[in-house]
């Protein structure tokens, strides 16, 4: 799975039907100046990190076998420090939480 | 998916039987860099598509037993250059 950044929406009115009305991002993969466009079944932000699945796996993430997706947000990172590259908060204030 | 630019026709009389009478497109992405993408929905030159790849381009040609690995998904309403180079 990627860690990718969401940029925004992309709308494209002529689209081949097996895409259905799904919603279309444009994200951006972290480590990776290029674009690439994800199908959003989740219901993300501009800006969410989030993670999403390539090959075969983003066709059935996306709605079934026959859906053609090759690349599919599963989840929104609750939180993400792309300083430090790592997700939640750091390991003291995870047992801080706790006690 | 991947989001290219339609930059011209392409025509091939003799050609696999599984590529069928769809036609293909020469596309670039924002590098320049070109390559062949089969298009079920009729896209223009200049056009800002986007593209869908591995085994998903095969579904998205309509029938599975399409031989292709790049297969246009749509064309985008509104986009420019500027965005996509940056």
């Amino acid at each position: 799975m990627k860690i990718c950044q969401v940029e925004g929406t992309l709308v494209a009115t002529a689209r081949i039907a097996g895409l259905q009305n799904r919603r279309l991002l444009v994200v951006k993969e972290r480590g990776s100046s290029g674009k690439q466009v994800a199908v959003d079944p989740v219901g993300c932000k501009p800006g969410d990190w989030v993670i999403a699945v390539g090959s075969s796996a983003a066709r059935d993430a996306a709605g079934g076998k026959d859906y053609p997706s090759d690349l599919t947000i599963v989840g929104i990172i609750d939180y993400w420090d792309e300083a430090s590259g790592r997700a939640g908060g750091n390991a003291n204030a995870d047992t801080a939480r706790r006690a | 998916m991947r989001i290219q630019r339609v930059v011209r026709d392409l025509v091939t009389t003799k050609r696999n039987f599984w590529l069928a009478s769809k036609p293909l497109r020469v596309v670039e992405d924002a590098s320049g860099e070109l390559e062949v993408a089969l298009d079920p929905i009729g896209a223009k030159t200049g056009d800002y598509v986007v593209t869908i790849g591995l085994s998903a381009a095969r579904a998205a040609a309509g029938n599975p037993n399409i031989t292709t690995d790049l297969t246009i998904g749509g064309i985008i309403d509104q986009w420019d250059e500027q965005r996509w180079r940056s």
